[in-house]
C-alpha cells in the first residue's frame, strides 16, 4: 500500500508489510465515506472538514506541501525538517513558554513530521478547544520570529534525531539507495538531511528565514480539520484568525531525474552487529489518479509480498532464510522508488535470495495473476485502508497525505476507483515497463569484518 | 514490547464502518458467570478479543530464558492443530483479520480483531489457536530464529535508544525474576526445545491465569461464550502468581557501561518503585512526573531544559512504570501491568562530548524536583493537562478494552476514570509529599551505551567538571545554572561498575 507518507517509519513498515496486511471483500462504496466540507479564503487558504462521530474531540491538521522535496540548493539538505522544529519556537504573541503552557493546558496531543514531499502540523484534543488550537495554529503560520540563538540551539536538536536515527542500519541503507539512484532530484537525499549539512545548519539562519517567506504560505497550505466541531464556525474561526495571511508566489524549480540507463550495485558495511540487509530498488511512477501505472504497482506489491504471498512463502516460512521482506512505492508527487526492503537471516544466502525476488519479480510480468486473487487482493487494499479510518488523527492525515498530492480531497475516492480497475494486464505492462535491469539499484548492507 | 512487533501479522482489521452489525446488544455484567472485560461500541462493524494470561517472562524456568516469549510466538504465528500457519494466513487473508501476540515480564496477551461478518469462523480460530496450538517442527525454527535475531542483531547492533533500555532493565534488576529481556536471552532462546514450548504451554495458559476482554460490535453473549469455551478447553492451573521477590535498591550510584561503535551516547536512569496504579501514591506522582518529563512533549522541565533551552538531543523524558508507545502514537501501550514499577529517565542519543554533562543536568533535575517540589502553579497546569489528555489514551475500542482489563489486573476502577477524579482532589502538597516519598536522586542504576566507556568512566570518576560544548552564545542564566549543573556531584558507588561490550549482552542471565 502506498499510503504512508511517515519517511521515518521504514523499519516498521518492513513488518507491517512482512505481515501482510490485507483484506477481503468487494465493495464499490466510496472509500473515503466521511461528509466532507471544503472552502478558501481570499488568501488562497483551503480549509477541509470532516463531519467524523467522535464526541468531544477533534483533529487539527495544517498540512504544507513543502518537504524535503523542496530543498533544490547544494549544502541545505534536512531543511524542511529542521523548519518543522522551529515551528515550535514561538511568535511575539505566543513565546515559546506561552506556547507550549497553551498546548499543555489544553490536554492536548500536538506534534508535526516531515516526508519527502509536505510536513504535517497536527493536534488532537477537546472539541471545545478549537478556537485556542486556531488562535495559536495561525499565530505561528503567519508570525513566527525566532532568534539566531534559538535557530542554533535547535540544530543541536536535529543533530539528535539523525544520531538516533542512524544506530539503525536501515537508515544507512535507505540514505545509499537514494545517494545510488538518483543524480539530480532532491528525492537523492532523505528527509532528515545529509549529516555534512546539518553540522552546518548552525551558520544558516538567513536561509531559514528564506525558506519560512518562500513556503509558509496560504496558497501552500491545508488545514483539515475532522471529528466534533460545527462547519459555520470554522469558517468564521477560518477567517479571522488566518484572513491577514499574506499569500506568496515562490515556485521551485525541481530537477527532474533522467532515465536510468544501467543498473547500479554498492555494498555498504555497518559497524555494529547486524544481519545483513538488502534493498532492491526501481524508479517508479510518481502519484496519479487518473493514470493505471501508478496503482498496478501497489497492487503487484501486494501480489508480491503479502503474507500470502509465493515469495513469503518461501523465503520466510520454507527457507527460512529473511525475517523481513517487504515491497512497494509510497505516494510521491514525483517519480519515487519502488524498494524491496530485506533482511537475510543467513548471511551465505544472500545472493540465493537476491535471485528468488528478481525471479519472482520478472514472473509478473510474463505470467498473468490469478483473477480470483487480483478480486481478493484488491478488496483487501479497500478494506484494510478503510479499517484505519478509526478516530479522528488518522483520518486526518490521510486526507492530508492526498490533499498534499493533488490538492483535492476526492482523490482518495479516485484512487481506489482506479485500484478497482487494474486488471491482469496492466499488471504486466507496469511490470515490463518499469522492473528492467536498467531500471535498477542494489544495495547490499553487511557487518564489518573484524 | 517485543511481541508486538514480531507477531503482528495483519495489521488491522476491516471494514469500511458502512454496515451496521446485525447484533448490537452487549453482554452486561448483569449475566452472573461473566468475569471478563466487556467494552461494547454497538455501531462499530469491528471485534476486538484481548485475552491476558498471568504469564510472562518472570515465569521462564532458569536457562530458559525466552520461553514465555517463545510460546507465545508459537501462538501469534503458528498454527492449530487442525491447520498449518500457511493455511491460516490463507484463510485470514480474506477477512483482513489479525492475531498478535503481546508478551510482558508477567502477563501475556493474545490480541484478536475482526470484522463482525466473519467473527464467527475467526473465533474458532482464535480460539484454537490458545487452546490447541500446532507446535509445529518448521515453525518453531523461524520463531526461536526470530527472537535470538532481535537480541544478536536487533538489540546490539541496530537500536541503541532500546538497548540503553533493555541495559537499565538488566542492571536495575540483576539478580530478579525481571532481569532477562521480555524477549529471553542468546543463551535461554538457544537451550529451549519445542517439548518445552508445549509443556510450557501447559502450565500456563490456563482457566485459572487468563482474563478474558471483549470490544466493539460483538453480538448479544459474546464474551460469556467465550469465556465459557476457553474455561472448558484450557485446564485447570493453581491460578497464583510466581512470588516477586523485593528488587535490590541501588545504593549510590551505580553505573552500566555498554560498549559499541555508538555515532552518539545513549543513556537510561532508574531505580524501583514501590507503587503501582493500585495505590494512592500512583496519582500524585503521577502529575509529578509529567511535569518532570511527560513522554514526547515539551511539557517536561527535562525536555526544555536539555533540548529546548541547550539543544543537548532529541528528547529527555520520565516515567513511573513501564512505558512502551503504541506505535507512531504518543501514547503507552495497554496490557503490560506488573506487579513491581520503577523509575526512569530516558535520555535519548546525546553526543558524546556533551554525554556526561546531560547526565549530571539530568539527575540534578530529579534532585531539584525532590528538594523542590512543584509550584502552585505548575501543579495546576500539570494536573489540568493530565485531566484533560487522559481522554486521549483511550480513541480506539481495543485500546479502551486494553485499559480497562489493566485496571482489572490492578484491582482499580477504569484508569481513565481514576487519573480524572484522582487528580482532582490532589493539592500540590500532596503532590510534592508523595515525590518526597518515593522519589530520590541519590541511588541510581545508570545504564550508559556508549562507545568510549573507559573514557566516559574516568570523566565522571574525575574531579573535572563536565564540559559541554554549544552551537550559539547562550544567556547568563543558562552559563550560570551550567556551572551549577557541572558541580553536581554524583555519588558513584565505585563498587558497581562495570563496562561490558555489547557482544556480552543478554547472552544470559547475571
Amino acid at each position: 500500500m502506498r499510503r504512508g507518507p511517515n519517511q521515518w517509519c521504514l523499519l516498521a513498515l518492513a513488518w507491517l508489510v512482512l505481515s501482510g496486511a490485507t483484506a477481503s471483500s468487494q465493495s464499490q462504496e466510496r472509500i473515503f465515506p466521511f461528509p466532507t466540507t471544503e472552502f478558501e479564503l481570499d488568501n488562497g487558504l483551503r480549509v477541509v472538514g470532516v463531519d467524523y462521530d467522535s464526541p468531544g474531540i477533534v483533529a487539527y491538521y495544517t498540512v504544507v506541501r513543502t518537504g524535503s522535496r523542496n530543498e533544490v540548493e547544494p549544502g541545505f539538505s534536512g531543511y524542511a525538517h529542521f523548519f518543522e522544529h522551529m515551528m515550535f519556537r514561538g511568535t511575539e504573541k505566543y513565546p515559546t513558554d506561552a506556547y507550549t503552557d497553551a498546548v499543555k493546558r489544553l490536554g492536548a496531543d500536538s506534534n508535526a513530521f516531515t516526508t519527502d514531499d509536505w510536513t504535517a502540523y497536527h493536534t488532537v484534543a477537546s472539541a471545545d478547544a478549537l478556537e485556542t488550537i486556531i488562535d495559536l495554529e495561525s499565530d505561528r503560520f503567519l508570525n513566527l520570529d525566532y532568534s539566531i540563538d534559538d535557530y542554533r540551539t535547535e540544530a543541536g536538536a536535529i543533530l539528535g534525531e539523525y544520531n538516533l536515527n542512524f544506530s539503525n542500519p536501515v537508515a544507512l541503507l535507505r540514505e545509499s539507495v537514494r545517494d545510488l539512484a538518483y543524480t539530480t532530484h532532491p528525492y537523492k537525499h532523505t528527509t532528515i538531511g545529509l549529516l555534512e549539512d546539518i553540522q552546518a545548519m548552525p551558520e544558516h539562519y538567513d536561509y531559514s528565514v528564506e525558506f519560512y517567506d518562500r513556503y509558509y504560505r496560504p496558497e501552500n497550505c491545508f488545514i483539515v480539520v475532522v471529528g466534533d466541531f460545527d462547519p459555520t464556525e470554522l469558517e468564521r474561526l477560518a477567517e479571522q484568525y488566518y484572513g491577514a495571511w499574506e499569500p506568496g508566489d515562490f515556485e521551485p524549480t525541481i530537477s527532474v531525474e533522467p532515465p536510468q540507463t544501467e543498473e547500479r550495485t554498492a555494498e555498504i558495511t555497518w559497524p555494529n552487529p547486524t544481519l545483513p540487509w538488502m534493498t532492491i530498488a526501481y524508479h517508479a511512477p510518481a502519484f496519479s489518479d487518473e493514470t493505471i501505472d501508478m496503482p498496478a504497482m501497489d497492487v503487484l506489491s501486494q501480489l508480491l509480498f503479502s503474507q500470502t504471498s509465493p515469495l513469503f512463502q518461501q523465503l520466510y516460512l520454507s527457507d527460512q532464510v529473511v525475517d523481513v521482506l517487504s515491497g512497494g512505492a509510497v505516494d510521491h508527487r514525483d517519480p519515487p522508488l519502488f524498494e524491496v526492503l530485506i533482511r537475510i537471516t543467513k548471511p551465505d544466502q544472500i545472493d540465493y535470495v537476491r535471485d528468488t525476488v528478481l525471479a519472482e519479480i520478472e514472473r509478473m510480468k510474463t505470467e498473468p495473476v490469478d483473477a480470483q486473487l487480483l478480486a481478493d487482493t484488491k478488496s483487501a487494499m479497500r478494506y484494510s485502508f478503510a479499517s484505519g479510518l478509526n478516530s479522528p488523527g488518522p483520518i486526518a492525515e490521510t486526507l492530508g497525505h492526498y490533499l498534499q498530492l493533488t490538492g483535492d480531497p476526492e482523490t482518495v475516492n479516485r484512487v481506489y476507483e482506479l485500484y478497482d480497475q487494474v486488471t491482469a494486464d496492466d499488471i504486466q505492462t507496469m511490470a515490463a515497463r518499469y522492473f528492467a535491469e536498467t531500471n535498477r539499484t542494489v544495495v547490499v548492507l553487511t557487518q564489518e569484518a573484524e | 514490547m517485543m511481541s508486538r512487533r514480531h507477531t503482528a501479522w495483519l495489521g488491522g482489521g476491516l471494514g469500511l464502518a458502512l454496515a451496521m452489525v446485525a447484533c448490537s446488544v452487549a453482554d452486561t455484567p448483569a449475566l452472573p458467570s461473566v468475569q471478563g472485560v466487556a467494552q461494547p461500541a454497538p455501531n462499530s462493524p469491528l471485534v476486538t478479543l484481548r485475552v491476558m494470561f498471568d504469564t510472562g517472562s518472570i515465569d521462564d524456568p532458569a536457562g530458559r530464558e525466552g520461553l514465555n516469549a517463545l510460546t507465545a510466538l508459537m501462538i501469534g504465528q503458528g498454527g492449530t492443530a487442525d491447520i498449518s500457519y500457511q493455511e491460516l494466513t490463507a484463510t485470514l487473508y480474506p477477512w483482513a483479520a489479525s492475531i498478535s501476540t503481546q508478551a510482558d515480564k508477567e502477563v501475556t496477551t493474545v490480541i484478536g480483531e475482526v470484522h463482525v461478518d466473519h467473527l464467527k469462523p475467526f473465533y474458532d480460530i482464535f480460539r484454537e489457536l490458545i487452546v490447541a496450538p500446532r507446535f509445529d517442527e518448521a515453525d518453531f525454527a523461524r520463531n526461536r530464529d526470530f527472537l535470538s535475531n532481535a537480541i544478536v542483531a536487533g538489540l546490539r547492533g541496530n537500536d541503541d535508544e532500546e538497548l540503553g533500555k533493555q541495559a537499565l532493565n538488566a542492571w536495575l534488576y540483576e539478580g530478579h525474576p525481571y532481569a532477562a529481556t521480555e524477549m529471553g536471552t542468546e543463551e535461554g532462546l538457544a537451550a529451549i526445545t519445542l517439548d518445552d514450548v508445549a509443556a510450557y504451554h501447559g502450565a500456563r495458559y490456563t482457566r485459572d491465569n487468563m482474563m478474558v476482554g471483549v470490544g466493539g460490535g460483538y453480538p448479544d453473549g459474546f464474551l460469556a461464550r467465550v469465556e465459557a469455551d476457553l474455561a472448558t478447553a484450557l485446564p485447570a492451573g493453581d491460578g497464583a502468581a510466581r512470588a516477586l521477590p523485593e528488587p535490590r535498591h541501588p545504593q549510590g550510584h551505580e553505573l552500566l557501561f555498554v560498549e559499541k561503535d555508538a555515532i552518539a551516547t545513549a543513556i537510561s536512569i532508574g531505580f524501583p518503585l514501590e507503587i503501582t496504579r493500585a495505590d494512592d501514591d500512583f496519582y500524585p506522582l503521577m502529575v509529578a512526573n509529567s511535569y518532570l518529563g511527560e513522554h514526547r512533549t515539551f511539557n517536561g522541565r527535562l525536555m526544555n531544559q536539555m533540548r529546548g533551552l541547550r539543544g543537548l538531543n532529541y528528547g529527555d523524558y520520565s516515567y513511573i512504570e513501564q512505558f512502551i508507545q503504541d506505535g507512531g502514537s504518543t501514547f503507552p501501550v495497554p496490557n503490560i501491568p506488573r506487579r513491581q514499577q520503577f523509575f526512569s529517565i530516558w535520555i535519548r542519543p546525546v553526543p558524546h562530548h556533551n554525554a556526561a554533562f546531560a547526565l549530571r543536568q539530568a539527575i540534578r533535575e530529579l534532585a531539584l524536583l525532590v528538594d523542590e517540589g512543584l509550584l502552585e502553579e505548575d501543579f495546576e497546569a500539570t494536573r489540568e493537562y493530565l485531566v484533560n489528555y487522559a481522554n486521549l489514551y483511550v480513541q480506539t475500542t481495543s485500546r479502551r478494552l486494553g485499559y480497562a482489563m489493566d485496571s482489572r489486573f490492578y484491582g482499580t476502577d477504569f484508569f481513565i476514570d481514576e487519573i480524572r477524579s484522582r487528580l482532582m482532589e490532589l493539592t500540590v502538597e500532596d503532590v510534592n509529599a508523595a515525590v518526597r516519598r518515593h522519589l530520590q536522586a541519590d541511588h541510581l542504576a545508570i545504564a550508559i551505551v556508549t562507545s568510549d566507556a573507559e573514557g566516559f568512566r574516568d570523566v565522571l570518576l574525575s574531579d573535572e567538571p563536565p564540559s559541554i560544548t554549544y552551537n550559539t552564545e547562550v544567556s547568563d542564566d543558562i552559563l550560570g545554572e551550567d556551572e551549577a549543573i557541572k558541580g553536581y556531584e554524583l555519588p558513584i558507588n565505585t563498587e558497581r561498575i562495570r563496562i561490558v561490550p555489547v557482544e556480552e549482552m543478554f547472552k544470559r542471565v547475571s
